[in-house]
């Protein structure tokens, strides 16, 4: 059961990791074509904006959960020596979890508005909707995801035995 | 404009509490907006805009085609790094420079600099160079004061050299072009190298035992290790050549987007890392996923940024900013001191790339009204974030350099920084002073 789990958490890296491999070889063949045969990959750029959101999304709950965020660890020392960090960390996250369950049902609601017209992209026809509802999969996976960490690191601090207290 | 005010200051707090600043300017922003829209903070109305406006900002920020310049260029700093460039360009700046006195810290400043031109990264320039350079000058018995600050200051030229991260998300956020902006950055980063070189030779005039001469390499030697940063040349030109236009004669006609710009230079980076077997398999996947990871996280923080940003234009602070200088009939050059000042200062709690973020939308809009260029603005906002990155109690640079190298103190390496950052603040006000070092390669563009 384990390796289905850590399989599973691999799985977006992968995918991402494909992609963006993927957009490397696009670009440079589009230019290559362009150049020599005068004849540019028609679809580039629309298969470009579709691969950015899979690289961009696919590892968002892995960020989150990583700490892999851009912040200011200015303050970590105080933190540490009032031994608050794991409660510190922990209502980070789960606020930070909160915050991301918005933005997911408002990209749910306009991928719903989107299937409802029928917007399909330009050169290969593919309904947008998939693009909004695989990104709000993400954002509520990486709220998930925050959340699932946030508790087990509030009860991980709770269990301590000299935690939430000055020492 | 009292909404814009108290939300920037929320945002500061928020991060100091170690909150992403991704999350803290989207959170902040959604607010803000929210107020602006509906008179409060909780009325449907209100959220309900906000909200749209930041999940329509959500798609588009990640599925714009002219951000994914942002992964090409991270994913060639990365190959570039495990093709072993840095080393080659270490050697080769050794071989010329490495007899005079301090020339192994000399050597370090280039050889930052050359590395600089391949990847977009101050840190990243900063971590890879310490790993290559810094046994080599403790080899020679080079003082830790001296040693570490060529490396931090040398390292804060990634972003300003072009490929820069940097400079591309100012670009995208401004509407300036890429192109120019690269362009731009070229003169006032060759200034930076000449300028470290000589804070070098302040610091070895000062204290000759910081800084011993090593061994003068032969002819032959020279040589040799010219030969093997010939692939480096070829990929800067190929990068840059192609953007400034370089290729545009027939047969081939070619100009390189931003975005094409990138492409080739991650698969040149590519080739060149797996022709010299420095890939496997395991090595191009972890290069891979870092990649995602990194771009994953400027994206968030670029979301973040223009949720809070949708929400100060809302509130009208930058209007009210050119009001406000207006009114009071101030010189342009005050102001501009002023901006230059809040920079310095807010380059002690946050790291560049969000320091811009939160900035430049607040500030870009008066500079300009103000007369000056769009461009030198994006490249001095560059100049003072990596003075920023070097300035205690908490420039990122030689804690990244901690990090790496260990066992040195950071008092120690902000000691020896010192004449590195003197010298950071006189290019900065040569660059404010003639504009014309930072305008005259991208005017040739036109």
């Amino acid at each position: 059961m384990s390796h289905f789990w850590s399989f599973l958490a691999g799985l977006p890296i992968f995918v991402a990791s494909v992609a963006l491999f993927i957009l490397m070889g696009l670009t440079f063949c589009d230019v290559l074509f362009r150049s020599l045969f005068n004849a540019p990959i028609e679809a580039a750029t629309e298969v470009t904006r579709l691969l950015m959101a899979v690289i961009v999304f696919s590892v968002l709950p892995q960020v989150s959960v990583q700490k892999k965020h851009i912040a200011v660890d200015l303050c970590d020392g105080l933190f540490q020596f009032l031994r608050l960090e794991r409660l510190r960390d922990g209502v980070l996250f789960l606020i930070c979890s909160v915050l991301m369950v918005w933005p997911a049902w408002r990209v749910l609601v306009l991928a719903e508005r989107a299937r409802d017209y029928g917007d399909v992209t330009e050169y290969l026809g593919i309904p947008t909707f998939w693009v909004g509802w695989f990104i709000a999969l993400t954002l509520g996976t990486t709220a998930l995801a925050l959340l699932v960490h946030g508790l087990r690191t509030l009860l991980s601090h709770a269990c301590e035995p000299d935690a939430g207290g000055t020492p | 404009m009292t909404a814009a005010v108290i939300g920037f200051f929320a945002v500061l707090a928020l991060v100091l509490l170690r909150m992403p600043i991704a999350f803290a300017m989207g959170f902040v922003g959604v607010l803000g907006f929210a107020w602006e829209r509906g008179g409060s903070i909780v009325s449907e109305r209100g959220l309900k805009a906000a909200l749209s406006m930041v999940s329509r900002q959500t798609m588009d920020t990640a599925q714009d085609y002219g951000l994914s310049v942002i992964p090409l260029f991270i994913l060639m700093g990365f190959f570039v790094n495990k093709g072993g460039m840095a080393r080659d360009l270490y050697r080769v700046s050794n071989a010329f420079l490495g007899h005079f006195r301090g020339g192994l810290a000399m050597a370090t400043v280039a050889a930052c600099g050359g590395f600089s031109a391949i990847c977009g990264s101050s840190l990243a320039t900063a971590a890879t160079m310490s790993k290559v350079a810094m046994p080599e000058m403790r080899r020679y018995g080079y003082a830790d004061t001296l040693s570490t600050a060529a490396i931090a200051a040398g390292g804060t030229l990634g972003i300003l050299i072009p490929p820069s991260v940097v400079l591309v998300i100012y670009g995208l956020l401004t509407e300036s072009s890429i192109g120019k902006l690269f362009m731009a950055g070229v003169l006032p980063g060759l200034l930076g190298i000449l300028f470290y070189l000589l804070a070098v030779r302040w610091s070895v005039w000062q204290r000759p035992q910081v800084g011993p001469a090593g061994q003068r390499a032969s002819t032959r030697e020279r040589l040799e290790a010219l030969r093997a940063v010939w692939a480096v040349l070829l990929l800067f030109f190929l990068v840059i050549g192609g953007l400034y236009g370089a290729f545009d004669v027939a047969p081939l006609n070619l100009t390189f987007s931003p975005t094409e710009a990138a492409g080739m230079g991650a698969t040149g980076a590519f080739v060149i890392a797996l022709s010299r077997g420095g890939l496997s398999l395991e090595s191009v996947f972890d290069v891979l996923k870092e990649t995602t990871l990194t771009t994953a996280a400027l994206f968030a923080v670029l979301i973040g940024a223009q949720t809070f940003s949708n929400f100060i234009n809302l509130a009208g602070l930058p209007e009210a900013l050119i009001a406000l200088v207006t009114a009071f009939d101030v010189p342009a050059f005050v102001v501009m001191g002023m901006i230059l000042c809040i920079y310095l200062i807010l380059g002690c709690i946050f790291e560049s790339l969000s320091m811009m973020l939160l900035t430049v939308p607040i500030f870009f809009p008066l500079v300009t009204s103000l007369g000056y260029d769009p461009i030198w603005f994006g490249i001095v906002v560059v100049v003072v974030t990596e003075i920023s990155l070097i300035t205690p109690p908490i420039g990122l640079n030689v804690f990244v350099l901690k990090g790496v190298v260990g066992s040195v103190s950071t008092a120690t390496i902000f000691r020896g920084v010192t004449p590195f950052w003197i010298a950071d603040l006189f290019r900065l006000a040569l660059l404010v002073l003639v504009p014309w070092i930072v305008l005259v390669l991208p005017q040739q563009m036109e």
